[in-house]
């Protein structure tokens, strides 16, 4: 079976860095809103999702985004998205979300904003 | 890459072996994966698509592309072609043709044309959208050709993704 989604997370700060490597399809979508939900529930106040290692990602990857954004709002947590370029960027601007979502430069940058 | 290509058509007095690079095939070469209505055998069609795409020297670009197209289609035969439920197949045939490749998606679900979906409903200010025909919407803008017929009892959806 090829590689399909890798997720990982660390902290930097007050702020929990999660990086999604690989595919995000809707044979592991689900994966995505598990994670953010966990940390959530674990009290995380600040998440950060870095795509840059994500080479494609379809629409159950923008709705798991989606669910876990609200799912932030509704906790009181702050959920934002850096490295979004190249193909992924051109999905998420084919689908119209790029202003769905807070959307905040390189990784570095994101980190800078949310400290 | 585009450009390279007029040139390398263009030039008419070349002798034809300084060409055939530019031709990855000249047979068409099929690929039949028949997944369960299970969306974790989306991971197979996955990997079918992969081994295709290597095979046949696809440019990654238009194997993404075609991942994602194959990802929303499949994905909505096994979520809506049978409300009842129960086992199923849908039956995926890609044919790599000079510089194409032709996708068949076959199910014995009910009717259904996905170029109907409704478009994406655009978002009040301020409230996020609810991504209801989403990946048709993103899936037609993928593709150079996307084509539907229902032949009883099934639904056919013809796509063509060119690569070169």
């Amino acid at each position: 079976m090829s590689e399909g989604l890798k997720i990982a997370h660390a902290r930097s700060g007050p702020v929990c860095v999660v990086t999604l490597t690989g595919r995000i399809d809707n044979s592991n979508a689900k994966q995505v809103s598990t994670e953010v939900d966990g940390l959530i529930g674990a009290g995380e106040k600040n998440i950060l999702l870095d795509l840059a290692g994500v080479i494609y990602l379809t629409s159950a990857a923008f709705r798991a985004l989606l669910v876990a954004t609200d799912q932030a709002e509704r906790n009181a947590a702050r959920l934002a998205l850096c490295s979004i370029t190249g193909h992924v960027r051109d999905l998420f601007e084919m689908g119209g979300l790029m202003d769905s979502f807070t959307i905040l430069g390189s990784r570095d940058e994101a980190l800078a904003r949310l400290a | 890459m585009g450009a390279l290509r007029g040139m390398a058509w263009s030039v008419d007095r070349r002798p034809l072996r300084s060409i055939s690079w530019e031709v990855p095939s000249l047979v068409a070469e099929t690929t039949d994966v028949t997944i369960r209505n299970d969306l974790a055998d989306i991971a197979v069609l996955r990997d079918a698509v992969d081994r295709v795409g290597a095979n046949a020297r696809i440019p990654s670009a238009a194997l993404y592309d075609l991942q994602v197209v194959l990802d929303e289609i499949v994905s909505n035969v096994i979520k809506y072609a049978w409300p009842a439920g129960g086992a199923h197949e849908v039956r995926v045939r890609l044919t790599v043709d000079r510089g194409a490749v032709e996708v068949e998606v076959v199910d014995d679900g009910q009717p259904y044309d996905p170029r109907e979906a409704p478009a994406p409903v655009r978002a009040a200010p301020g409230r996020r959208p609810r991504p209801g025909g989403l990946g048709i919407h993103i899936a037609r803008q993928l593709v150079d050709v996307f084509d539907y017929e229902r032949k009883e009892p099934h639904n056919r959806v013809r796509l063509t993704k060119r690569f070169i």
